[in-house]
């Protein structure tokens, strides 16, 4: 009856996210066979751990970033939420005199509200994403410079708090990594295994469809910016145990290596499809990138340059293969209607 | 019965001569364009004449839109041949026939609502050159001789934003007059226009015909056809009817409404359509004095009993599928009071609908009744949610089951549960929009257009589909601008114009009383 | 006048804060003072009007501040290596109008988001500049090329009369030139423009190329104001430059604006950060504030977007 429905089946689409993940991987195995090769003690396990310490951060921006792109939206302010929640964890425990516990608590709850600045402007009065998040990245990082008046620098924090970014359990596992990978396989959960991660891809593919269907979309995607805003709070906080001092510009730029690391990771910037797997991919091999180079004695900007060169390359890939398969579809469609047209009656 | 309503608006057709003696400046041959499964013109002859109003008339779906489409350059035909000026014109976009002097009026004027009415109308007469000086003192009074022209008061600096829809329509034709256009189509301008405004519009075309401009001109309103046309070419299933003269000799009607509605609708309904099973039971939705400002609904009336079709008829634009968001939650109402198995509700968004047991299956499958990206299944399983994984996890053997039972009751032909919707031919996909309601166990359906774009077997399959539902105690409420459908399937026929429910027929109307109420015609017997 | 009634009440703002600083500053209105303020807003004013432009066909672009980075430093390579002015100045624009001309590829022909787009081509060619340059200052620079060899004084006037110049040709291009009108067009409806005869892919294409070349331009106004160039100069611009587009009343979703709502739109946010040094407030707040004003001008739009 309907022929022409097979032979638009011919390459199952119904995980078509596998398929740049595998690449993803190929490309990560290669990279890591070439640094071996050319990195002094790039392939040992104390520097796998290293990569693993060093990645936390942009490891937790990124995994939150999946949600948020997957609705179709992206979070330009993460990076300088970053920088805002360092300072104010640093301006709690100091100035405010709380234990570092509390200062840390009272920072997730900023990042959440940050989060949900942006939520309310962009689901309340219907702003494009892009334009409140980048509105939100000046915001949060002036408010930094403000409260830290451009020059001051938090430090001298309490061993108990530097032992999540510094410390290793066992002298080997980094502390933080426990944290990242809890993060990671929650919101892997959340997004694969939960109805509400449906719902996010829905909303992704046809806001309107979703809306059609019953599922309250603004209340959906104020979750995921509030998720990535207390993400960002909680990146801080490693940051700012891990690097042992809070300033003003921490995360700056962060932002970038989160969407970079999500987009490769075979997220749609146009929404819908993705998975958080394809991000942690995504993190590993940029980070790779830049401890291999280090490790080979190659300048540091390359690893920047690199990144963006990747970003593009896949973007237009992903563009390619949409105008490819929409055409497919097209001539497809070309095939139902003859099949199954009548002959004219004259 | 003959009626003739010319009289009540004078001047008409006083050009008749003047069509029959001049040339055709616009000739169509066995014009043939198919959108996927659906054959939207199968070999349609036209022509139209210099000085000549040519009125064009079917039902929704006939074909007029795509007829105009073709003559716009919008959409290329699959087969047949255009001639303009008497000259063969093989491939027609948009710029070509705007350079061939062809100018078409949507009903969705395509404006840009940022600039002003004078930058409008600049862009649109002035060259498309990027190298060139813009005066504006010179544009404005362009734009300001072309609304006097038409008599329009709109003011060439107020923004198109901010214009009411008949202004911007009026903004339109000014820009199509000083175009100047010698083939002007118009579809249905006066759909949203005041009678003042009508009458406006009406001296400005017949000063165009007095120009020796050809005009295409659509209406669903009959009296608009008597008034002012020459010649009416009757289109139904894609194919021409015929072409007639508006007026003998004598200038006297050659034609009674009567005659015209009968052409438009065609035979009276076959049995094609599975027939009623059982009586109606108990009243499930009443509305009483329902109205929402924003989607253009006012004082709808109206009751669904379960295991009844309740058909909703009327015009494009008469506020079917408005009447049908405000019931879903989509556009909530703000008057009037809807009962729901005999208590009063609220429903103001989707959820809350679906909550009562509404379910709604909307017009635009592609864009709002599917996701065609997601698996047939996730599609299947996205309003029961809430049920289905109550926890808030997915179960995915529970969807699995779920899907797979619906795939089998309505017969889906898919590759599988994880097959995308989008990969699925035009029947199926709206078997699953349909089939995501099902699943929700609904009390009441609400099906707009369910067999648009719908190839002739899978649209029988959803009659039979639908039938059954019926049978099995949903109260159903069919939307479709296919008259046979309403009339095949419907227990009783609500007719609306003008965004209100004006009438309900009982089932067994003939298509000729539901077009009249829906043309706000006094019923008429000739048709039966 | 209701269809200029941001760039009014942007006015309005503006009178009121040089209100407030003629009397609680009048420092701030010293000839010295002021000349000083104007040359350092004349940059952002050039690399706006070129923003409008992308903008008005709904599109944007954040990489200028690595655009205006690489002019600069090209710039005074240029200079450096002792070519006449003139020549340093068409090839800052031919540079500037080179990078804009690859991100316009990407959006217009290839049809990816320019956000993500040009946020790529910011770290790329930010990294670029810092590899090949390791941070070091382009020095020695011929004694051309500060204040054009003029003297401060004299300097300053060119730079005004300079950025003064490329928007009273804005204002004339996008009100009184045919392509002018094109970007309204495409950023207002692309398909009624298309039916228009206008091609939006072309149009899109044009206003990225037009920015990068204004950023070549603005670097060089900017360049000359300093004896040797920074290769770390231009961060921020972009936020700058957008900030001062939205608040002078460009909507970011196309078609709407004027460029004298961003000249006011410039001069508001260029007055910020030195009336606080001269009402005696912390001056670290200005990226605060000028991110405020950001969300405050989007937000006002997407109320009256929904009341229509």
């Amino acid at each position: 009856m309907n022929p022409p429905a097979l032979q638009i089946r011919t390459g199952s689409r119904s995980r078509p996210w596998l398929r740049s993940e595998l690449l993803l991987l190929g490309v990560l195995i290669v990279e890591s066979l070439v640094f071996a090769r050319t990195g002094t003690h790039f392939a040992t396990v104390g520097n796998a751990l290293e990569i693993l310490r060093l990645s936390v951060e942009i490891g937790l921006l990124a995994v939150v970033m999946t949600p948020v792109i997957l609705t179709g939206g992206i979070d330009l302010s993460v990076g300088s939420l970053l920088g805002l929640c360092a300072v104010c964890f640093g301006k709690l425990w100091r100035d405010g005199g709380l234990a570092w516990p509390v200062a840390a608590l009272a920072t997730l709850g900023i990042g959440g509200m940050a989060g949900g600045l942006n939520a309310v402007l962009i689901t309340r009065l219907r702003l494009p994403p892009l334009i409140v998040t980048l509105g939100s990245l000046s915001l949060f990082r002036g408010l930094a410079e403000a409260i830290t008046r451009g020059v001051d620098n938090f430090t001298g924090f309490p061993p108990s708090f530097l032992m999540w970014g510094q410390g290793y359990f066992g002298g080997v596992i980094p502390a933080q990594a426990p944290l990242g990978i809890a993060v990671m396989i929650g919101v892997g959960l959340l997004v694969h295994a939960t109805s509400l991660g449906r719902s996010l891809r829905a909303i992704g593919f046809s806001p309107e469809g979703a809306r059609y269907a019953g599922v309250p979309v603004g209340r959906q995607i104020t979750v995921v910016y509030l998720l990535s805003g207390v993400a960002a709070a909680l990146a801080a906080l490693v940051y700012v145990a891990r690097v042992g001092q809070a300033k003003a510009d921490a995360g700056t730029g962060y932002e970038l290596l989160a969407i970079t690391a999500v987009v490769l990771g075979g997220t749609s910037i146009f929404g819908g499809t993705g998975s958080v797997f394809g991000t942690v991919l995504g993190v590993a091999t940029l980070a790779v990138l830049r401890n291999g180079l280090q490790l080979s004695d190659q300048p540091g900007e390359l690893a920047g340059i690199l990144t963006g060169v990747f970003l593009l390359t896949v973007l237009a890939g992903e563009m390619a293969f949409k105008k490819y398969s929409a055409r497919r579809v097209a001539s497809g469609m070309l095939q139902t209607s003859t099949a199954s047209s009548k002959p004219a009656s004259s | 019965m003959k009626l003739n309503t010319a009289h009540l608006i004078p001047d008409a057709g006083v050009s008749g001569s003047v069509a029959s003696r001049a040339e055709s400046v616009l000739r169509l041959t066995g014009l043939t364009k198919s959108f996927g499964a659906v054959r939207a013109l199968r070999g349609v002859s036209f022509d139209l004449k210099a000085g000549e109003v040519h009125a064009l008339l079917g039902e929704n779906g006939a074909g007029k839109s795509t007829l105009i489409k073709v003559i716009a350059g919008a959409h290329a035909p699959d087969a047949g041949t255009l001639e303009v000026f008497g000259h063969p014109v093989d491939r027609l976009d948009p710029a070509t026939a705007h350079r061939l002097g062809i100018a078409c009026i949507y009903q969705q004027p395509a404006l840009f609502p940022d600039l002003t009415v004078a930058e409008n109308i600049g862009l649109r007469l002035e060259p498309a050159t990027a190298v060139r000086w813009i005066d504006p003192v010179q544009q404005k009074s362009c734009a300001v001789e072309w609304l006097r022209r038409i008599g329009a008061e709109i003011s060439p600096d107020s923004e198109v934003r901010e214009l009411s829809m008949p202004e911007q329509q009026l903004v339109e034709i000014a820009c199509a007059l000083g175009a100047g256009a010698r083939i002007v189509i118009m579809d249905e301008p006066t759909s949203s226009l005041t009678q003042r405004e009508v009458e406006r519009l009406f001296a400005v075309v017949r000063d165009l015909r007095r120009q020796g401009v050809g005009i295409i001109y659509i209406s669903h309103r009959l009296e608009e056809i008597f008034a002012l046309a020459d010649r009416v070419t009757v289109l139904r299933d894609g194919e021409s009817v015929g072409t007639f003269p508006v007026r003998d000799s004598r200038n006297q009607p050659a034609l009674t409404e009567a005659e015209l509605i009968r052409w438009m609708v065609g035979r009276e309904v076959s049995q094609l359509y599975p027939p009623a099973t059982g009586a109606p039971g108990d009243i499930v939705l009443s509305v009483s004095g329902l109205g929402c400002a924003a989607a253009g609904v006012h004082s709808v009336d109206l009751q669904v009993r379960s295991g009844e079709i309740l058909g909703l008829a009327g015009l494009v634009g008469a506020g079917r599928t408005e009447l049908a968001r405000v019931l879903f939650g989509l556009t909530p109402a703000d008057s009037g009071e809807i009962r729901w198995r005999g208590r009063v509700v609220r429903i103001r968004s989707p959820r809350e609908a679906i909550a009562q047991g509404i379910a709604y299956v909307p017009e635009d499958r592609r864009r709002h009744g599917v996701i065609l990206e997601m698996p047939v299944a996730h599609n299947l399983t996205l309003a029961v949610h809430r049920t289905l994984f109550p926890g808030g996890w997915l179960l995915p053997k529970a969807e699995g089951v779920l899907a797979g039972e619906w795939i089998g009751r309505l017969g889906i032909k898919t590759d599988g549960p994880q097959a995308p919707v989008g990969s699925l031919s035009g029947g199926n996909q709206q078997k699953v929009a349909l089939g995501r309601w099902l699943v929700t166990k609904p009390g009441l359906l609400i099906l707009d257009e369910p067999t648009q774009g719908v190839d002739v077997g899978a649209k029988g399959e959803i009659h039979q589909i639908i039938r059954g539902l019926a049978a099995d105690g949903l109260a159903v409420v069919l939307i479709s601008s296919d008259l046979p459908e309403v009339l095949g399937m419907s227990d009783r026929i609500a007719v609306m114009r003008g965004g209100t429910v004006v009438t309900v027929l009982p089932g067994g109307s003939t298509a000729s009383a539901v077009m009249a109420a829906a043309l706000g015609q006094p019923p008429d017997g000739t048709g039966v | 006048m209701k269809r200029y009634r941001r760039e009014l009440s942007v006015t309005a703002c503006l009178s009121a804060l040089l209100l407030v600083l003629a009397v609680v500053a009048p420092a701030f209105f010293g000839r010295q003072q002021l000349l000083t303020t104007l040359t350092a807003a004349a940059p952002v004013l050039v690399a706006a009007c070129g923003m409008t432009l992308v903008i008005l066909t709904r599109q944007i672009d954040i990489s200028i501040g690595s655009q205006f980075a690489l002019c600069s430093v090209a710039a005074g390579l240029m200079a450096k290596a002792g070519l006449p002015m003139p020549l340093v100045v068409l090839g800052a624009v031919a540079g500037g109008a080179a990078l804009g001309a690859f991100n316009g590829w990407l959006v217009a022909g290839l049809e990816l988001p320019s956000i993500v787009v040009t946020l790529a081509t910011f770290v790329t060619w930010r990294e670029t500049l810092r590899w090949s340059r390791e941070g070091e200052f382009v020095k020695d620079l011929a004694d051309g090329f500060q204040w054009w060899g003029l003297g401060q004084g004299r300097g300053q006037a060119v730079i005004l009369m300079g950025a003064l110049g490329v928007f009273l040709i804005g204002v004339i291009f996008l009100k009184k030139v045919g392509a002018g009108r094109f970007f309204y067009a495409v950023g207002s409806d692309r398909e009624a423009a298309r039916l228009a005869g206008i091609r939006p892919a072309a149009v899109t294409f044009g206003a990225f190329v037009i920015l990068g070349a204004l950023v070549g331009v603005a670097a060089v106004l900017n360049a000359v104001r300093f004896a040797d160039v920074d290769p770390k100069t231009g961060t921020g611009l972009e936020m700058q430059v957008i900030a001062a587009v939205v608040v002078g009343g460009v909507a970011i979703s196309g078609g709407r604006g004027t460029l004298w709502g961003v000249l006011v739109g410039v001069l508001l946010l260029a007055c910020i950060a030195p009336a606080l040094v001269f009402l005696k407030l912390p001056p670290q707040w200005e990226k605060a504030i000028q991110g405020a004003i950001i969300l405050l001008a989007v937000a006002a739009d997407g109320e009256k977007g929904k009341s229509s």
